[in-house]
């Protein structure tokens, strides 16, 4: 009886534990990123992807894996959704990110173009982005 | 009288109906083409998507 309590506990703090570590990182990669960005190494992408612009840390590359990997997984959900594929659910939302996530003196890359940074007008959007409002 | 209008007026019908429009089907059968407005609606519905999934999500874009 105690044995299976114990048993029990442990699990449960096993669980909370992880919780803690699992909430954790996620507020981290946010700041990270963001950080990155400010910086000029990170940046968005047509693809709907984060993107980096030269050589950063383990830490940076880290988070901006968590989040591409986070992102694709919501866009996996979307595009089943939709019926339409997980790439083309991808770069709709890239021309949003580009047209509203972006501030200006950020980096941006369209298609497998160079990085630009942004200037104080709007991005020159790929034109299947079509109307795409901020 | 009623008799010579009754001739007329078939007289009349008589030149209405050689004369009347023929309405032939096309040899091509008619095509009607939504493609272009479903696939505007689609990319409308997607960006529409996608902008949920930025507001929702702010943690995964973050600026």
């Amino acid at each position: 009886m105690t044995y299976r309590h114990s048993i029990r506990a442990a699990a449960l703090a096993a669980l909370f534990s992880f919780g803690a570590l699992g909430a954790a990182p996620a507020v981290a990669q946010d700041a990270v990123v963001s950080a990155a960005k400010a910086a000029g190494t990170v940046g968005e992408q047509s693809d709907g992807y984060l993107g980096i612009n030269g050589s950063v840390s383990s830490e940076v590359r880290a988070a901006v894996d968590a989040l591409n990997i986070k992102r694709r997984a919501a866009y996996t959900e979307l595009a089943a959704k939709r019926g339409v594929t997980v790439q083309d659910m991808a770069a709709v939302t890239g021309c949003q990110t580009l047209a509203s996530r972006v501030s200006q003196g950020q980096i941006y890359r369209i298609g497998s173009g160079p990085w630009e940074t942004k200037g104080a007008g709007p991005i020159a959007l790929p034109d299947y982005c079509g109307t795409a409002t901020r | 009288m009623w008799r010579l209008t009754r001739m007329s007026l078939g007289v009349a019908l008589a030149g209405a109906a050689s004369g009347c429009i023929q309405v032939r089907a096309p040899e091509k059968p008619i095509e009607i083409n939504l493609n272009v407005k479903i696939q505007q609606e689609v990319v409308v519905r997607l960006q529409q998507d996608a902008k949920d999934l930025i507001q929702n999500n702010p943690e995964l874009f973050p600026q």
